[in-house]
C-alpha cells in the first residue's frame, strides 16, 4: 500500500568552496506521508533548508547533491529531465519561503506572480487562470483588487499570505515551509498558523515544516526530526521527541524552551559553538558538546538505532 | 509626482549655476579677456565687432548684478552673441549646425552599447564558468578602461588609415546636399561607423560589466530561487525576474554615463574630424572665441542636463516603489 | 625576508613590540598572497602596472636618450638605436614614453588623491552626520556629478591658457570626487546604523573617533577601489587635455605627446610609432588598474568570484551524475 508520498534516501548535499569541500547534509534518510506534517528542527547552518531546497532539486553551484536518491511516488527527483522537473515543481511540491518580502518580486504584481505559475503549468484561458487566482486571494483572505498591488504597496501579514496562496495554486501534494513565520510577530505567526491548518484540513496535502523553534514544532507537527552538523540525529513521533527526547542534543534543545506554566526553572542551554563543517571530527560531530560523550564517540559516528517502530536515533548511549 | 519634482528643480538649479558660471568666468580669469581675444584676432576685427563682442559680455554699462540679469535674459532669447571665429555669425547658429551631430554621436553610441551591453552582460551571468565566465570579463575591464582617446586612434589608424575600409573624417560626403535622400543617409552612417563605433566599443565593455554585476547579484535572491521552484521556464526567470530587476541600478548608472558619452564624444570628434561641438570647441580654443567655448559649455550642460531627467523618467517608469 | 625581520628585532625592540611588527607584516604579506593566489587578471594587471611603475621610476637609468633633445632625423621608424623610433622632432619616443610615464602617473596619482580624500571628507561627513548636513552635501556632490566632467576642464584650462601640469593635477582632483563620494556616502550610511556604531556612541566615544577607529577601517576597499578609478580616469582626462594641446606641450607627457603626434599628422605620414606607443602605454596603464580593480571588487563581493573552485565542483558533478546513471 502507498503510504509514503516522498522518500529521501541517504541524501549527501556538498558545498564546494576555495577553502574545500563541505558536507551540508550528510546520509539523510526520511520519508513523509500524505497529508502528515513533518518537522524539521536544528540550529541555523544544521542543514535543514539544505535538506528542503534539495527535494525541488533548488540547488546551484557551487552546492552538489552528491549522493543518495528522492523518491516522489517512485520516481527519482535527481535523475528526472528538465521538462519533467519544470512539471514536478510546484505541480507536486511548493515551497514558501522564509521571509515573504525577499521571495516576491518587487517590481511585478502579485497578480501576475500568481498567473504566471497557473498558467506556465495548466493550459487554461487566461481569463480562468485569472479566476483562479482571485479565488486563491479569497482563500487567504485578500480582496481580488490586491491583484495590480505590488508587493511593497502590502502588509507584512499580507505579503505571507500571498505567498501561501501561491504555494497553493496548483494543489500540490506536499508544501515545504522554511521558517515561515520566523519573520512574523507571535500574534500574526498564530493567525497564519490557524489558516494553515484549516486549509491543510481541506486540501489535504502533506508539510514540511523547518523550523528552529521546537516547541512550535511540538505543536504543530506530527512527527519531529532533528538534525545537527549534517545529520539527522533523531527522528520520531512529535510528542515523543518533544516529551522524552533519546539524543543528548535533543535534549538539550528540549532544556532551553522555558515553559510558560508550571515553577520557574533554570534554563540549561548547549555549551560550545556549533561544528565548522570544514573541520568535522572524527566520530560524533556532537562529541565537543556533548555532556555525555563517551571515547566511544571520538571514534565511530554513530548511526540511527531503531528504538522502537517510530523512534530512532542516532548517539553511542542508546 | 514628488521624484521627478525634485529632480526638476535640482536641474534648474544646476542650470542656474552653469549660466553664472559662465558669467563669472571672464570676470575672474587673469587678464581681460577681450584683449587676449583682440590679441589673438590680430587687429582684425574693427571697433564695431568689438563692441559688440563688449556688449555680449555686458561688460557696457550696469552694475555686476544688472550685468548679471541681462547675461540670463541673452541666455534665455537664445541671444549669445556673435562668434569671433566666424564673424558675423551668431554663436547660436554655429552651434545650431553642430549640435544635432554631436547628440547623434552621443546618444546614438550609448543607446546601441546599451542594448548590446545588456544582452551580452545578462547572457554572460548566466554562464559563469568557460569563456564567458573566465576571460570575457577580465578582458572586458581591461578594454573598457582605455581612454576614449586611445580607442579612437586605434581605430583610426587600423580601421581608417590602414584598411581603407571606412572615411575618416567629416559628417558626411561634403559633396552632398543634406536631405532625406538615400544616399545621404547611406554616407551619414558611413561616416558614423568608426566614430560611433570606438564609443560603442568601450561602451559595450562598461554595460556588459554593470549588468553581469547586478545580475550576479540578483541572482542569490529569494525570489529568483522561488521563480524557479515554480518550475516557470528559465526564459522568464532569467528575464522578468532577475533580468527586470538587474536593470535597476544599470538604469542609475545611465544618468551618470550620460556626461561621459558627452565628454567622449568631443575627443571622437577631435581624431575623426567630426562636425559636431567638440571640434567647434577645439577649433573656438584656438582662435580664442570666448563666446563660442561659453555658449558651448552651457548647451553641453543643457544636453546633460535634459538627457539625464530623460534618464531619472526611465527610472521611474521601470521601479514602481518610486512614489512618482 | 623572515630572518631580516627577526634580525631588527633582537636588536633595538623589546622583544615583544617586535613580534607584534611581525605579525602584523605577515599578515599584509597573507593579505596580498590571499589576493593574487588563483587570480590570474588580478597578476597580470599587478604584473603590468608594476612595469609601468618601475618604467617610471627609472626612466633615468632606462632611457637610452634625453628624451627633450633632439637625437636623429625626424620620423626614423623603429629600429635598434631607436627601440621605439622618433618624432617629428627627432626625440627618441621610447626614453619619451619613459619620462612621460612619470608625469603621467604623478599627474594622476596626485588628483586621485585629492579627489579621494575630499570624497572621504565629503562622503563620510555626510554619511553619518545625516540631517541638513547631509542634505546640502548631498545637493553639493550632485551638482558636481551632473556637470559634464571635460568640457568643463576644456573651458577652464582654455580661459587659463596653457596650464602646467600642477593646475591639472588640481582641476582634476577638485572635479573627481564626487563619484567617489556618492559610494562612500551611502556604505558610511549602511556602517552608520550597525550596532556597534550604536553602542560606542552609547559608550561616549566621540564621533571623531568613532569615524576614525570604527567606519573608515570598513571603508578601506570601497576607498582603495574608488582611487584606482580616479586615477584611471584622471590619467584619460589628462591624455584628453593634451592631445587638446591644453596641457604643457613642452613638458614631456603622454598627453604632450599625444598631442605633437596630432600636429605632425603622424598617422597620416606613415609614423604611427610616435602617436600608437603613447596611445598603448595610456591603453596599458589604465587597464591594468582596472583588472585589480575588479579583483578588489571581488574580494568586497565573492559572489561575483569566479574561482578554481568552480572546476572541482564541475568535477564532482560529473562523477555524481555518473553515479546516478545520467552520463
Amino acid at each position: 500500500m502507498k503510504d509514503v508520498l516522498l522518500e529521501i534516501n541517504n541524501l549527501c548535499v556538498d558545498y564546494v568552496s576555495p577553502n574545500g569541500v563541505a558536507r551540508a547534509v550528510n546520509n539523510v534518510s526520511l520519508s513523509i506521508a500524505p497529508g502528515e506534517t513533518l518537522g524539521i528542527a536544528g540550529e541555523s547552518g544544521c542543514g535543514k533548508s539544505t535538506l528542503a531546497f534539495a527535494i525541488s532539486r533548488l540547488h546551484k553551484a557551487p552546492a552538489l547533491i552528491s549522493e543518495g536518491e528522492i523518491l516522489y511516488k517512485d520516481c527519482d527527483v535527481l535523475k528526472m529531465s528538465d521538462k519533467e522537473l519544470r512539471d514536478y515543481r510546484w505541480n507536486d511540491v511548493s515551497i514558501v519561503f522564509q521571509s515573504a518580502m525577499n521571495s516576491l518580486n518587487p517590481v511585478i504584481t502579485i497578480g501576475e506572480q500568481l498567473l504566471d505559475v497557473i498558467i506556465a503549468h495548466k493550459k487554461i484561458s487566461y481569463k480562468e487562470a485569472h479566476q483562479k487566482a482571485v479565488e486563491l486571494l479569497s482563500i487567504v483572505g485578500i480582496h481580488g483588487d490586491r491583484m495590480a498591488s505590488f508587493p511593497h504597496q502590502l502588509s507584512g501579514g499580507m505579503r505571507q499570505r500571498v505567498v501561501i496562496a501561491i504555494a497553493l495554486a496548483l494543489e500540490p501534494k506536499l508544501i515545504i515551509m522554511d521558517e515561515p513565520t520566523t519573520a512574523l510577530d507571535v500574534v500574526v505567526e498564530r493567525e497564519i498558523l490557524n489558516e494553515l491548518y484549516d486549509l491543510k484540513t481541506k486540501f489535504g496535502f502533506s508539510i514540511l515544516f523547518i523550523s528552529h523553534d521546537l516547541s512550535l514544532m511540538g505543536e504543530i507537527a506530527d512527527r519531529i526530526g532533528v538534525m545537527y552538523a549534517g545529520n539527522l540525529i533523531e527522528i520520531g513521533d512529535a510528542e515523543t521527541v518533544f516529551g522524552k527526547p533519546s539524543h543528548p542534543y535533543t535534549q538539550g534543545l528540549v532544556a532551553s524552551f522555558p515553559t510558560i506554566h508550571g515553577p520557574k526553572e533554570r534554563l540549561y542551554g548547549i555549551p560550545g559553538n556549533p561544528v565548522d563543517l570544514l573541520r568535522i571530527p572524527e566520530g560524533c560531530n556532537f562529541q565537543d558538546r556533548c555532556t555525555q560523550c563517551m571515547a566511544e564517540c571520538k571514534k565511530h559516528e554513530p548511526e540511527l538505532i531503531k528504538l522502537n517502530d517510530r523512534h530512532q536515533a542516532a548517539c553511542h548511549r542508546l | 509626482m514628488s521624484f521627478l519634482i525634485r529632480r526638476l528643480s535640482f536641474y534648474f538649479v544646476a542650470f542656474f549655476i552653469a549660466i553664472s558660471f559662465n558669467f563669472l568666468l571672464p570676470r575672474l580669469m587673469p587678464g581681460d579677456p577681450i584683449d587676449a581675444l583682440f590679441a589673438a584676432a590680430q587687429g582684425k576685427m574693427d571697433p564695431a565687432q568689438m563692441d559688440a563682442v563688449r556688449e555680449m559680455y555686458g561688460f557696457m554699462d550696469g552694475s555686476p548684478f544688472e550685468q548679471y540679469i541681462a547675461y540670463i535674459k541673452s541666455v534665455f532669447t537664445l541671444d549669445l552673441g556673435p562668434s569671433v571665429l566666424m564673424f558675423p555669425i551668431n554663436v547660436t547658429d554655429v552651434i545650431g549646425q553642430a549640435l544635432p551631430w554631436t547628440m547623434f554621436l552621443a546618444l546614438g553610441s550609448l543607446i546601441v552599447a546599451l542594448i548590446i551591453g545588456v544582452s551580452i552582460g545578462t547572457y554572460a551571468s548566466y554562464r559563469r564558468d568557460g569563456l564567458f565566465g573566465q576571460i570575457v570579463p577580465p578582458l572586458l575591464a581591461f578594454i573598457s578602461n582605455f581612454p576614449y582617446i586611445v580607442t579612437a586612434l586605434l581605430l583610426f589608424y587600423f580601421f581608417g588609415l590602414q584598411l581603407e575600409l571606412l572615411p575618416l573624417a567629416y559628417t558626411y560626403d561634403p559633396a552632398l546636399d543634406p536631405g532625406f535622400t538615400m544616399e545621404f543617409i547611406g554616407s551619414v552612417v558611413k561616416h558614423a561607423v568608426l566614430p560611433m563605433g570606438s564609443m560603442i566599443v568601450v561602451g559595450i565593455a562598461t554595460w556588459v560589466f554593470n549588468m553581469r554585476n547586478a545580475m550576479i547579484n540578483v541572482l542569490g535572491e529569494d525570489y529568483v530561487t522561488m521563480a524557479e521552484a515554480k518550475g516557470l521556464s528559465s526564459y522568464r526567470v532569467m528575464s522578468r525576474y532577475a533580468g527586470r530587476n538587474a536593470i535597476l541600478p544599470v538604469a542609475t548608472a545611465i544618468a551618470m554615463a550620460i556626461g561621459f558619452s558627452f565628454a567622449g564624444s568631443i575627443m571622437t570628434e577631435v581624431v575623426f574630424n567630426y562636425q559636431g561641438l567638440g571640434n567647434i570647441l577645439l577649433k573656438g580654443i584656438v582662435a580664442r572665441d570666448y563666446p563660442l567655448i561659453q555658449a558651448i559649455l552651457l548647451i553641453l550642460v543643457s544636453a546633460v542636463l535634459t538627457a539625464n531627467f530623460i534618464a531619472d523618467l526611465l527610472y521611474v517608469w521601470l521601479d514602481p516603489r518610486i512614489s512618482k | 625576508m623572515n630572518k631580516l625581520i627577526d634580525s631588527i628585532g633582537s636588536e633595538d625592540m623589546s622583544v615583544q613590540e617586535s613580534n607584534k611588527l611581525v605579525k602584523k607584516i605577515k599578515g599584509v604579506f597573507s593579505t596580498i598572497h590571499a589576493f593574487f593566489h588563483g587570480n590570474p587578471p588580478a597578476i597580470i594587471g599587478g604584473l603590468l602596472i608594476t612595469m609601468v611603475l618601475l618604467g617610471a621610476l627609472m626612466a633615468p637609468i632606462l632611457a637610452s636618450h634625453n628624451p627633450n633633445k633632439r637625437v636623429a632625423r625626424p620620423h626614423i621608424a623603429p629600429n635598434a638605436e631607436h627601440i621605439l623610433g622618433t618624432t617629428r622632432s627627432g626625440r627618441d619616443v621610447y626614453s619619451q614614453v619613459l619620462y612621460g610615464a612619470r608625469k603621467s602617473l604623478t599627474v594622476a596619482l596626485s588628483a586621485g588623491i585629492i579627489a579621494m580624500t575630499l570624497a572621504v571628507a565629503v562622503g563620510v561627513t555626510s554619511g553619518y552626520m545625516g540631517g541638513k548636513v547631509d542634505e546640502w552635501l548631498n545637493f553639493l556632490t550632485n551638482v558636481f556629478l551632473v556637470f559634464p566632467q571635460l568640457p568643463l576642464l576644456i573651458v577652464l584650462a582654455a580661459f587659463l591658457g596653457q596650464v602646467g601640469s600642477l593646475v591639472i593635477t588640481i582641476l582634476l582632483g577638485v572635479t573627481s570626487w564626487p563619484w567617489g563620494a556618492r559610494v562612500i556616502r551611502s556604505q558610511t550610511m549602511a556602517i552608520r546604523n550597525k550596532e556597534f556604531i550604536i553602542s560606542a556612541e552609547v559608550m561616549g566615544e566621540s564621533k571623531l573617533r568613532i569615524i576614525l577607529v570604527e567606519i573608515l577601517p570598513n571603508l578601506v576597499s570601497i576607498v582603495f577601489g574608488g582611487f584606482l578609478g580616479t586615477v584611471i580616469y584622471a590619467m584619460g582626462s589628462e591624455a584628453g587635455l593634451g592631445i587638446l594641446g591644453l596641457g604643457d606641450a613642452t613638458e614631456v607627457s603622454w598627453g604632450s605627446m599625444l598631442y605633437w603626434a596630432q600636429t605632425s599628422s603622424a598617422l597620416y605620414t606613415g609614423a604611427w610609432w610616435e602617436m600608437i606607443v603613447p596611445a598603448a602605454a595610456l591603453a596599458v596603464t589604465g587597464g591594468s588598474l582596472a583588472l585589480i580593480n575588479m579583483s578588489i571588487d571581488q574580494v568586497s563581493n565573492p559572489k561575483l568570484k569566479t574561482g578554481p573552485h568552480m572546476k572541482l565542483w564541475k568535477k564532482l558533478k560529473k562523477e555524481a551524475d555518473q553515479r546516478r546513471g545520467l552520463l
